[in-house]
């Protein structure tokens, strides 16, 4: 009966969503969980009717967690009011981020429990199911109402006359619905999926033998003939004839499956948790059962009933989840990877063995649960969290919270048993001020506050200041929250301020909403109000903020932390902005050089050279000892420290054991110096140099992006950028640069380790601190190669001491540092000379180097150029600057915020 | 086949980057209109604040709402918005109706049932909705003849102060303010009266919740079928960091599969965090969609500290736009929050001779 696949277009795959994106893979099944069917699981039915209803959502999440695509939801039972369960589950799931990220599959043969189930779905899910059982008619309406919610659907192989059970019903009905849906109502063909009927087979009835091939080939003449369609079944019919006998059953499962997807099945509604594997499946009783599902044999049922008599009751369980991972941390990680992700299931045990480690709830909440929900902050405003995760996290908090409230409740009676003063419960006014209508972030903040056990008392939107103030008198708030999202809101959040300062308030205000600003907060309205007003980023920091300002002892801390940073911003603010030359005039006022041939170095080679193992012997030589002292907290100039009156005795000592360990890092060879540098053809082009492979220039490199100097403080000064010592482009002459990394921190992590597995803390610092002067050592030593190999150098007399006060000529900035200060500018370097291939050393997010004692830069030659500091830079330069990175100019800010001569956003 | 597939601006989209108008409350701000103005006669008594209720300036100052519509036009923009951002009865609402919050109350589906058959609150919507797309008629067709340039009204449908995604209960994270079919019926409202009134496109904008979205195409769908007018309908989403809608966090390729089935004129973003961090979700949704893809972001995050309220200026807008335009990723551009006429201006003269991102999806692409 096989036919032979035709040509049809490749199909196209099944997408769907839930908050995240679900796009079907080729030959990869689709797995529709099955638990959170009432028909399908006892339990979840037992949950929804008597109403546990978070017990039921963390159903969904099992499934999710054990790999389902796609969670098939049905409330189809006789006990169960099936619109009202399923609108109410679904809108929990909603506020599952774990869950809510796949698509729903709504299960029902009710339309009005299909309807309320599509409309609770942001996402594109799938309808189970429509089929031709009342007409035409019907399905064709039935097909346009999904189209509208924007769903897939399942068409079940049934029409008029009843169930498709034999191969020829099946596709005659399928090819029928196919041409309706496609042709009439313009369904999108992918969109369909079939369900042919997977119908009960050894049931000792003679005509149910072939059911199981009639499902089989089906699928495979509709995915050959009807094009995109897709083929789904409720897999655990097949075996029904073998219940309780799990052993049994699995193994028809797992073989019919494996034949049914090889004839294009796409999809099955299954218990993700509980599949055997086919290969697995022990060889005799996968002959007997395939025998019963090909109809192999007229006594293939006999055959497997008896051999199956013996396997009853052998049922296999769901292997027990081993214990996951994080529960292995300390009570504190625990409690903030429950919060991070929203999972709520030992957050009691958690709660209570936190109490019993710190000794009071109230520790537990400002310590670890705090702490989690800081992290999660960090998370927020990262982008790496949604805030439907922020609010999980605050359920997850206010279940812990909850927990701890009868110990707190004890605390407080026995206080007052004892006469003494017992602190109420923070209570937050929430409002959104007068003339603004937006609180659905408000909303969620007051969500949050709540869950951390506040009362919240919200007063809507458009809320007069006069409003504000009596409800908070009579309430006795302890912080006032106003919340706004248009600018002409932040008029009246400085209007509330000021009122609550003219009637002699003293509790804190907070301030937040799309508008509003750290700065405008603590420049605008602050002054106006002498208790604390604090900015609220957005709501995953109301917790922490509302925490520290009623807390005991972490609320004075706080406001000082706090009162800085905003006397910070303030002065910021207030500062008379530097003087500065407007970009194209600095321009101008670049370092005049005289271009000419003979000044400019050629260098030895082009290309890249690496430098392996190099001896740590020859750049001991190169060692600038004064930091080294720096390090020990001892100022002075290496050698005269050694004399010197007050530090001498103990600059001697440490030099002493300094060298000692040298010496054996050297003789052991514990620290590994490793390094790669590299000569580039280069012209300056405006503030960047572009680079080239060599003097031929027949293949370009990436361009070093440089920033000129625009402090305007005698009136004439030069404008220095590091752009000015290339020789531009117009001379039509060839300079070069050089472009170096090295570490000497290979080796470094175990010598330190080592020393504090023995309490040796003292040498362990030692290492390091001699590890960072080999890292500058080595730059210093391959700079003189460097001179060397550009040829001016090999004329150079210097004595190692006037190497250190780099008398010699040309410089070695590097990224970060005041000349160029954009980190960034490492990736190119790391990009020239392949650094992390040829060293291993990595720049990490916020461009650090790893290992530490690490330097990288740039060398250039030219004889007039020298170190300089660039200081303060204009809106300008940094919006040219960022266009000729290709980097946004936010981004830009944030790398360059010392040198800002202005406010950004 | 929808109506669009034939639709002249389809045919402008195939040719160059069409322009859409930028922000009205950003704009109606540098009027210096005070409470007074925007009550007229009609609104005195109100007891609520209503000056920033900016869709009711088409009734009460309409002549300064036309000279906005017309300056954007005269700026270059080919899609004029209707002022009727927040033009539905729930939303209208929040402005003439006592918060019942303020008295100990709750608002939930009974409050707003309440709202939907306050016949004041529903006159108003449909005089809000039908007036202002009558005045951007009256002005994309006077533009329109006296530049010989076509220019096209777009019904703008906002994502009310509503979320039928989030629970303000933290008792109830199942709990909802309002119903699906309670937020459908004022979208309806509102649509039929933007069509009434002579709209050329429905704009679904600032979609931060998409369950709110999908009310509004579901009511689309169900005013065009019942009035057996179809218009090409635009979809516009407000991400966050992560390229999610802001409230329901749906991110950018889901939110696409969502709506893919309204077979919209166009799919994009607008005003979220700005057009900095904007790109990469652009870049997704104009790798998925095979539809016209339109942003419009805001000029930044608001900043009460920089002169014009918002971090960017005409200049930085349109540079932004021009990068959009350089990787190929829009077919339709403009300016959401803090746009003046000016931002659109510098917005059309730096793409007028950009490439529109191709419209010819192969087929493999389609199938993928």
């Amino acid at each position: 009966m096989t036919e032979t696949v035709q040509a049809i277009p490749q199909a196209k795959p099944l997408r769907l969503s839930g908050s995240q994106p679900f796009t079907q893979q080729p030959g990869v099944y689709m797995i529709l969980g099955e638990r959170t069917n009432v028909a399908g699981s006892p339990k979840f039915a037992k949950l929804i009717k008597e109403g546990k209803y978070e017990e039921a959502v963390s159903v969904a999440r099992q499934q999710v967690e054990n790999g389902a695509n796609v969670i098939d939801i049905c409330m189809d039972e006789g006990m169960i009011d099936g619109v009202a369960a399923m609108t109410r589950y679904l809108q929990l799931l909603a506020s599952e981020p774990e869950v809510a990220k796949v698509p729903f599959m709504v299960d029902s043969s009710k339309w009005e429990v299909i309807e309320a189930g599509l409309k609770c779905l942001q996402g594109k899910g799938i309808v189970n199911s429509i089929s031709l059982k009342e007409g035409e008619d019907k399905f064709r309406q039935n097909a346009r109402t999904v189209l509208k919610y924007g769903a897939a659907v399942v068409v079940m192989a049934f029409d008029e006359q009843g169930q498709a059970a034999t191969y020829e019903e099946k596709i005659r009905i399928c090819e029928r619905a196919y041409r309706i849906l496609v042709g009439e109502v313009g369904f999108p063909a992918e969109d369909i999926i079939f369900d042919p009927n997977v119908l009960t087979v050894a049931t000792g009835m003679e005509e149910h033998n072939n059911y199981a091939v009639d499902f089989i080939e089906a699928t495979r003449w509709i995915k050959a003939h009807l094009p995109h369609a897709k083929v789904s079944g409720g897999v655990s019919n097949i075996s029904f004839s073998f219940r309780g006998n799990n052993k049994v059953r699995e193994a028809m499962h797992s073989a019919f499956l494996y034949h049914a997807i090889v004839a294009g099945m796409d999809m099955g509604i299954v218990n993700a948790g509980m599949l055997e594997v086919y290969e697995e499946i022990e060889p005799r009783l996968k002959m007997l059962v395939e025998d019963v599902l090909l109809n192999r044999r007229p006594d293939a049922t006999e055959r497997l009933v008896e051999f199956g008599e013996a396997l009853k009751g052998v049922g296999a369980e769901v292997a027990e989840k081993k214990t996951e991972e994080w529960r292995n941390g300390t009570v504190e990680e625990r409690l903030s990877h429950a919060l991070v992700k929203g999972i709520d299931s030992y957050i009691d045990q958690d709660a209570e063995e936190a109490r019993v480690k710190l000794g009071r709830p109230l520790l537990v909440i400002e310590g670890p649960l705090m702490d989690g929900m800081s992290v999660v902050g960090d998370l927020f405003g990262a982008g790496k969290m949604f805030l439907p995760q922020v609010v999980k996290s605050a359920r997850v908090m206010k279940k812990a919270v909850a927990h701890l409230t009868p110990y707190m409740e004890a605390e407080k009676a026995a206080l007052a048993a004892s006469g003494q003063a017992v602190k109420a419960q923070g209570k937050i006014v929430l409002a959104t001020v007068k003339g603004d209508v937006h609180d659905i972030g408000k909303n969620i903040v007051g969500v949050v506050l709540a869950c951390n056990n506040y009362e919240v008392i919200d007063l809507g939107v458009m809320v007069s200041a006069e409003k504000i103030l009596e409800r908070a008198r009579l309430e006795s708030a302890s912080i006032i929250g106003l919340s706004g999202l248009i600018t002409p809101s932040l008029d009246e959040m400085i209007h509330v301020a000021r009122e609550l300062e003219r009637q002699h308030f003293k509790i804190p205000l907070l301030i937040g909403g799309a508008t509003t600003s750290r700065a405008h907060t603590a420049i605008k309205i602050a002054p106006h109000y002498s208790a604390p007003v604090v900015h609220v980023t957005d709501a995953s920091r109301a917790v922490p903020v509302t925490t520290s300002l009623l807390s005991d002892e972490g609320k004075d801390a706080f406001l000082a932390q706090h009162q800085a940073e905003y006397d910070g911003i303030r002065r910021n603010y207030a500062q008379p902005k530097q003087s500065m030359v407007p970009l194209t005039a600095a321009r101008e006022r670049h370092t005049p050089i005289d271009w000419r041939e003979e000044d400019l170095a050629t260098p030895e080679f082009f290309g890249v050279r690496v430098l392996d193992h190099f001896p740590l012997s020859v750049l001991r030589e190169y060692i600038d000892w004064s930091p080294f002292f720096h390090t020990w907290g001892l100022r002075g100039i290496y050698p005269r420290i050694l004399d010197d009156e007050m530090q001498g005795e103990q600059a001697r000592q440490i030099f002493h054991d300094g060298n000692l360990l040298l010496d054996r890092i050297i003789r052991e060879n514990l620290l590994i110096a490793r390094g790669v540098y590299g000569f580039f053809s280069a012209s300056a082009v405006g503030d960047d140099v572009q680079l080239y492979t060599d003097h031929t220039r027949s293949e370009m490199l990436p361009r070093l992006h440089f920033l000129r100097q625009q402090a305007n403080r005698e009136g004439k000064e030069l404008c220095r950028s590091l752009a000015d010592y290339v020789a531009p482009l117009y001379t039509g002459l060839c300079d070069s640069v050089g472009a170096f990394a090295v570490t000497t921190g290979i080796g470094l992590k175990s010598l330190c380790d080592a020393f504090r597995s023995e309490h040796d803390d003292y040498n362990a610092i030692m290492a390091e601190a001699l590890a960072d002067r080999l890292a500058e050592a080595f730059a210093e030593c391959l700079h003189k190669r460097v001179r060397d190999q550009w040829g001016y150098g090999c004329a150079e007399t210097f004595t190692p001491q006037d190497l250190i006060s780099e008398k010699y000529r040309g410089i070695r900035p590097a990224p970060g540092y005041p000349a160029c200060p954009d980190h960034t500018e490492k990736g190119t370097i790391w990009k020239l000379l392949n650094v992390e291939t040829n060293t291993g050393m990595q720049l990490t997010e916020s461009f650090a180097m790893w290992p530490g004692s690490s330097v990288s830069g740039l060398y250039f030659a030219h004889p007039k150029s020298r170190f300089f500091s660039l200081g303060k830079i204009d809106r300008e330069q940094v919006e040219d600057y960022a266009g000729r990175k290709g980097m946004a100019l936010l981004e830009a800010e944030r790398w360059l915020s010392q040198n800002l001569n202005y406010d950004p956003a | 086949m929808t109506s669009h597939d034939t639709h002249p601006l389809l045919a402008i989209l195939r040719q160059r980057i069409a322009i859409i108008d930028g922000a009205m409350g950003t704009t109606i701000r540098t009027y210096g209109m005070t409470e007074a103005d925007m009550r007229g006669k009609r609104f005195s008594k109100s007891t609520k604040d209503l000056l920033n209720n900016g869709d009711l300036f088409s009734l009460t100052q309409p002549e300064m709402i036309c000279d906005i519509h017309r300056r954007f036009l005269e700026a270059g923009a080919d899609i004029l918005e209707t002022n009727t951002f927040g033009a539905t009865g729930i939303t209208q609402s929040e402005f003439f109706v006592d918060d019942p919050r303020e008295t100990g109350g709750r608002k939930n589906p009974d409050f707003y049932q309440g709202i939907l058959e306050d016949a004041f609150l529903n006159d108003l919507a449909w005089e809000i909705n039908y007036e202002s797309a009558r005045q951007c008629r009256t002005w994309a067709d006077r533009v329109g003849d006296a530049t010989g340039r076509q220019r096209f009204v777009a019904g703008a449908i906002g994502p009310m102060t509503v979320s039928l995604s989030n629970s303000p209960d933290a008792e109830d994270a199942g709990f909802r303010v309002v119903t699906f079919d309670q937020v459908k019926e004022a979208y309806a409202h509102q649509i039929r009266a933007l069509m009434a009134g002579g709209s050329d496109l429905l704009l679904v904008e600032t979609i931060f919740d998409s369950l709110n979205a999908k009310a509004a195409l579901v009511a689309v769908r169900e005013v065009f079928d019942a009035e057996g007018v179809e218009l090409p309908v635009m979809i516009s989403a407000a991400v966050g960091r992560g390229g999610e809608t802001l409230i329901s966090a749906q991110t950018t390729e889901a939110f696409w599969n969502a709506v893919k089935h309204v077979r919209p004129l166009s799919v994009g973003l607008n005003c979220s965090l700005g057009p900095d961090l904007m790109y990469p979700f652009l870049s997704e949704l104009s790798q998925k969609a095979n539809v016209a893809v339109s942003c419009y972001p805001n000029a930044g995050l608001p900043n009460p500290l920089s002169e014009t309220g918002f971090d960017l200026g005409p200049a930085d807008m349109a540079r932004y736009l021009g990068e959009f335009a350089g990787g190929g990723l829009i077919n339709i551009a403009g300016g959401c929050c803090g746009n003046t006429p000016d931002h659109i201006a510098a917005i059309a003269t730096a793409l007028k001779d950009r490439e529109p991102r191709s419209l010819d999806f192969s087929p493999a692409e389609m199938a993928a």
